[in-house]
């Protein structure tokens, strides 16, 4: 399972230049949302969370998607697929479905949304195609 | 299990793993079982693999240290393989290359570093193929590290204890535990986990792991008889040490009992003789421990084993092979269990160093009946205080982890608790991940390392080096581009350091002058060439450095979801089973004892009201005059009426009687008191005693020195009596000084600069004497800090109080987890403490309640007041069997619709 994908690795953390990873163009300010203001009544109301509208601003969490939607989707994927799901992917023999999750989420193939919950109960809807993966295996530095 | 991320499951229910991984599973092979819990769901399975998996958690986010590392065996073969004269042939180097890996990995061997008589492999370059076997792999490691025993001059040091790897190859350093063990940041491993990933970590890991299992069973590794045999000189050094020691204790003891002996401050002669005595004592161990490091051979194996770090200390050697040294119960020597003896073998009220408990004799040539009797008394006292605290440390981590346990990271970086109350609005004040941090104490980067791996992976070549000034403004230029990208911009804390790192970085060159002020010198490009060699950066060496430096410290922020509270609530709670019951420290010279160890993160996280060492810290206003300082300590510590009289007499006349207190001014002079006659009056007409009898007497100054009080008219009968009891009294009415000090103790620092030590409470009043420094004054009572300067102080007070505590038994924490107990137990407004009381006011939810402590009193009220859980929380969510918004569960997946899948049902068409 997870042995191949860093088998392709293996050969070494390949050479890969330095890796811009500050895209421009998306709209994000992780800093910034402490100025967002909250003034929400709402806020201590759990149940209602799910009834509310998504709001329509620029979304303001980070782009990068978090271990936790990355396992979650992984997760949530794998019993699909292992439910007999079509898969979105060219299959090279693989069967285990946590694999063919991965490799799904390598093609940004897997058909979900994430939804993130703000504490004020708003939520901002992220596709997973939309994320940046972070491959902490891909990571390099320096480099001549 | 390990690297493999799967259990490998043996015959005979047995299971196999590497033994890199002991630490994090806490297990040795003394007869240790492991349970085996099998995910049920394709989706647990994920998230234990993805969350869980050991190679995602080699680093402890405790503090960020590295976790999984070589221990034992590795190192001390790694230790033995690096020497600095080990030399291996063509054979003997190929094969240790291919006991690395299975077989499988292509090696490239290395250019032998000796080619005449004989090509020779040292065992340096071993390690140069262990990181890099082979050029497809592009790792570069880059570190260096101080190991155990280095002395000085970087790689010449005379240890060989300058570790130095560049661009993955061994230059200098013979390997141990500062390198490839546990608990550091600038190791090997650490390296290539951060600098590259856990994938690279864990190959190099197991690729020494198998090398070391080969490589010491050929070689042989062991221990025997004559590795603790000491030799004649040792034997001749120990003898001369411990007679020299005994003179001297019995010199004390002798001075002791003529009464002339020179008292430490605070101490009184018992107290003296005790101290100097264990002082002379613990001097004799040391020596001879020295003695004895110094006069073993190379070849030692408990040598070797303590030079590397994979086990024993200098002290457990010397035990074997010196001097066992002076056994202690409860901090001091062995006390006495007969009558006025420690054991009926010694004469009563002895003092000598063996009736006492010091054993002079060592492991190997065995000790007498008493040593061995003492020996058990000191030992029992460990057993009985790790059985002890085990209990105390387990209940503390229940609360910390009740009080905790819903705290996490929400998507707005705030941290809340499970009911939305906002405990953080930015996690440790800048958003970084505790287990990512790199830096010493908490800091995101170590710059310096990244500097040298920058300078050392991106050669100048032929570019020119920037001048100081092209450097401030490419750096300045960079943090602005950064601030302005949508991903946000670093702390100011850390543009302030990498600033400041640039600015040292471009010191030589200021010295040569070669900054913008340079103009033409008679031999211009020498200096140029020396300074551009020694701290010169070019334009893309610098624009890589930066471009390391900024986009690391992006990924370093922490992600919502993370159980934050759990986290920090095991990041205090697990060093707390380490660390030894009762220890009582001393605080510089001033014999003040300070109570530390689990009853002091007890106190605090207790937030308890009384304290059992409250002491403030006061820095004087004019630092460097120990004569003010005195005065200023005789301001704080009270002075009774009793210290400053002369005399405090009844005098009879035939026409009245009176009490006549004569002051000893020179006394008062002498001690820079501002007492007199009239403050001694008011003084004691504020007694609380005397304030009620006062009512009728009068006190009447008679001059500069001397009051009269005259008692009241009425009952001539009681009249004696009066005056009598008043005369007891008059001595205990304090003059001067603050009532609640114990006492005040001046302490000077080592750069020359007093302050003061205040033993009791009363900041406040402290904090108003005149000469001490109010704005810097300290205290390490939380609750009288709260009251006195406000809730912030108070967790400005928890954090650091946390903190020292922990660093002085060498703990380190991140402090972020501190800051996240001290938000938690202040943010109410008032300071809860960890306990039953404090966990009520922070949390509403009746079952998590009533699932920590007094369930059916919980109940009871809940279902009588008719409370509603919204069932938010950890516990209740347990409790009800649902998912917990926490980590995977804090977002929401749904199936996108916009992509529409065409399912043909049914057969394939034949034809189409």
């Amino acid at each position: 399972m997870a042995d191949d994908d860093y088998n392709d690795v293996d050969m070494g953390y390949e050479d890969e230049p330095v890796e811009p990873e500050i895209e421009e163009g998306a709209e994000e300010d992780a800093e910034a949302n402490n100025n967002e203001d909250i003034a929400d009544p709402v806020a201590g109301e759990g149940e209602e969370k799910e009834e509310q509208e998504p709001v329509e601003r620029p979304r303001k969490t980070s782009k990068f998607m978090t271990k936790y939607e990355r396992a979650r989707i992984l997760g949530t994927r794998a019993l699909q697929i292992s439910m007999n799901a079509p898969v979105m992917v060219e299959l090279e023999g693989e069967t285990d479905p946590l694999e063919i999750a991965m490799k799904e989420l390598r093609e940004r193939k897997i058909p979900f949304t994430i939804r993130r919950y703000l504490p004020d109960g708003s939520y901002e809807d992220w596709g997973v195609d939309e994320l940046i993966v972070e491959d902490t295996w891909k990571r390099q530095v320096g480099g001549d | 299990m390990t690297f493999e991320q799967k259990a490998r499951v043996m015959p005979w229910r047995t299971l196999r793993f590497n033994e890199s991984v002991c630490n994090p599973y806490n297990a040795d092979f003394d007869g240790d079982e492991m349970n085996l819990h099998v995910p049920q769901t394709e989706e647990a399975r994920t998230e234990a693999l993805m969350l869980m998996g050991v190679q995602n958690n080699l680093c402890t986010p405790k503090n960020g240290e590295i976790l999984v590392a070589s221990t034992q065996d590795f190192l001390t073969s790694s230790f033995l393989i690096t020497r600095k004269d080990t030399f291996y042939d063509r054979a003997a180097f190929s094969l240790m290359c291919s006991y690395m890996g299975d077989g499988m990995d292509h090696i490239d061997l290395p250019t032998p570093a000796l080619i005449k008589p004989i090509e020779l492999w040292t065992g340096k370059q071993l390690f140069s193929v262990l990181v890099r076997p082979n050029a497809q792999i592009r790792v570069f490691l880059n570190l260096t590290v101080l190991e155990k025993n280095y002395t000085k001059d970087y790689s010449m040091c005379r240890n060989d204890g300058f570790v130095y790897f560049r661009n993955s190859e061994l230059l200098s350093g013979q390997l141990g535990k500062a390198t490839l063990g546990n608990g550091n940041k600038d190791g090997v491993f650490s390296v290539l986990l951060r600098d590259y990933n856990t994938h690279a970590a864990a190959t190099c890991m197991n690729r020494l792991a198998k090398l070391s299992a080969r490589w010491i069973g050929n070689h042989g590794f062991s221990i025997g008889i004559d590795d603790v045999q000491p030799g004649y000189l040792l034997n001749k050094e120990k003898k001369a040490r411990i007679e020299e020691g005994y003179d001297d204790c019995d010199e004390l003891i002798q001075s002791y009992n003529k009464g002339n002996l020179k008292l430490l401050p605070g101490y009184d002669a018992a107290q003296t003789l005790e101290a100097e005595i264990s002082g002379v004592l613990n001097k004799i161990r040391e020596k001879t421990a020295t003695v004895c490091m110094e006069q073993l051979h190379w070849r030692n194996s408990p040598l070797i084993m303590s030079q590397c770090g994979s086990k024993g200390s200098p002290i457990n050697i010397s035990q074997m092979i010196a001097c066992v040294g002076q056994q202690s119960v409860g901090g001091r020597r062995a006390p006495n269990g007969f009558i006025d003896r420690s054991l009926p073998h010694f004469p009563r009220k002895s003092k000598m160093p063996t009736a006492k408990g010091f054993v002079a004799n060592s492991f190997y040539t065995g000790l007498t009946a008493t040593e061995f009797f003492f020996h058990t008394m000191g030992g029992r006292e460990g057993l009985v205080d790790t059985a002890v605290k085990t209990a105390d440390t387990g209940y503390m981590a229940r609360r910390l982890m009740k009080a905790l346990e819903d705290l996490s990271i929400h998507y707005d970086d705030t941290v809340r608790s499970a009911s939305g109350g906002v405990v953080q609005f930015l996690y440790g004040d800048d958003g970084m991940d505790p287990a990512k941090m790199e830096g010493k104490s908490g800091v995101p980067l170590n710059l310096e390392r990244l500097y040298l791996k920058v300078k050392a992976t991106c050669p100048a070549r032929a570019q020119a080096s920037l001048s100081p000034l092209e450097v401030s403004k490419i750096v300045n230029d960079k943090l602005a581009i950064h601030d302005a990208a949508p991903a946000g911009g670093c702390s100011v804390v850390f543009k302030k350091s990498l600033s400041d790192f640039m600015d040292k970085k471009m010191d030589t060159k200021r010295e040569l002058q070669l900054d913008e002020g340079y103009t033409g010198n008679a031999n211009p490009n020498i200096p140029v060439k020396v300074a551009a060699n020694i701290s010169g950066i070019t334009s893309q060496q610098l624009q890589v450095f930066l471009d390391i430096c900024t986009s690391r410290y992006d990924s370093k922020r922490i992600e919502a979801g993370t159980a934050i509270g759990a986290i920090g609530a095991q990041s205090i709670g697990e060093p707390g089973t380490q660390m030894t019951l009762k220890t009582f420290h001393f605080a510089g010279v001033a014999s003040m004892n300070v109570t530390l160890g689990v009853p002091r993160i007890l106190e605090i996280i207790n937030g308890a009201k009384k304290i059992s060492t409250p002491i403030i810290t006061a820095p004087l206003e004019c630092e460097n005059d120990v004569k003010s300082a005195r005065i200023v300590k005789g301001r704080v510590e009270k002075t009774t009426l009793g210290d400053v009289a002369k005399c405090i007499k009844i005098v009879m006349t035939s026409r009245q009687a009176s009490i006549v207190v004569t002051l000893d001014m020179e006394g008062i002079h002498a001690l820079h008191l501002k007492i007199s006659a009239n403050s001694v009056k008011q003084s004691i007409l504020q007694h609380s005693k005397i304030k009620s009898m006062m009512k009728h007497h009068s006190i009447e100054v008679l001059d500069d020195r001397k009051l009269r009080i005259l008692p009241s008219d009425g009952d001539k009968r009681k009249l004696q009596f009066e005056l009598h009891s008043l005369r007891a009294t008059l001595p205990n009415v304090i003059v001067k000084g603050i009532p609640t000090v114990e006492r005040a103790v001046i302490n000077k620092e080592k750069d020359g600069k007093c302050n003061l030590f205040v033993e009791g409470t009363n900041l406040q009043a402290v904090m108003g004497i005149p000469g001490v420094d109010g704005c810097k004054t300290k205290s390490n009572n939380i609750i009288e800090v709260k009251e006195t300067l406000g809730i912030e102080a108070a967790r400005k007070c928890i954090i650091s109080e946390i903190q020292n505590t922990m660093a002085s038994h060498g703990m380190s924490i991140d402090l972020r987890h501190m800051m996240l107990l001290a938000d938690l137990m202040t943010y109410k407004g008032e300071v809860l403490g960890i306990t039953r009381f404090g966990i009520q006011k922070m949390k509403e939810s009746v079952l998590m309640l009533a699932s920590f402590e007094k369930t059916a009193e919980h109940l009871f009220n809940a279902s009588f007041n008719g409370r509603v859980d919204k069932i938010e929380g950890v516990s209740e969510c347990i409790i009800m069997g649902i998912p917990v918004q926490i980590g995977t569960g804090i977002l929401k997946v749904r199936q996108s619709v916009k992509q529409e899948v065409k399912l043909n049902y049914g057969l394939d068409p034949i034809i189409s």
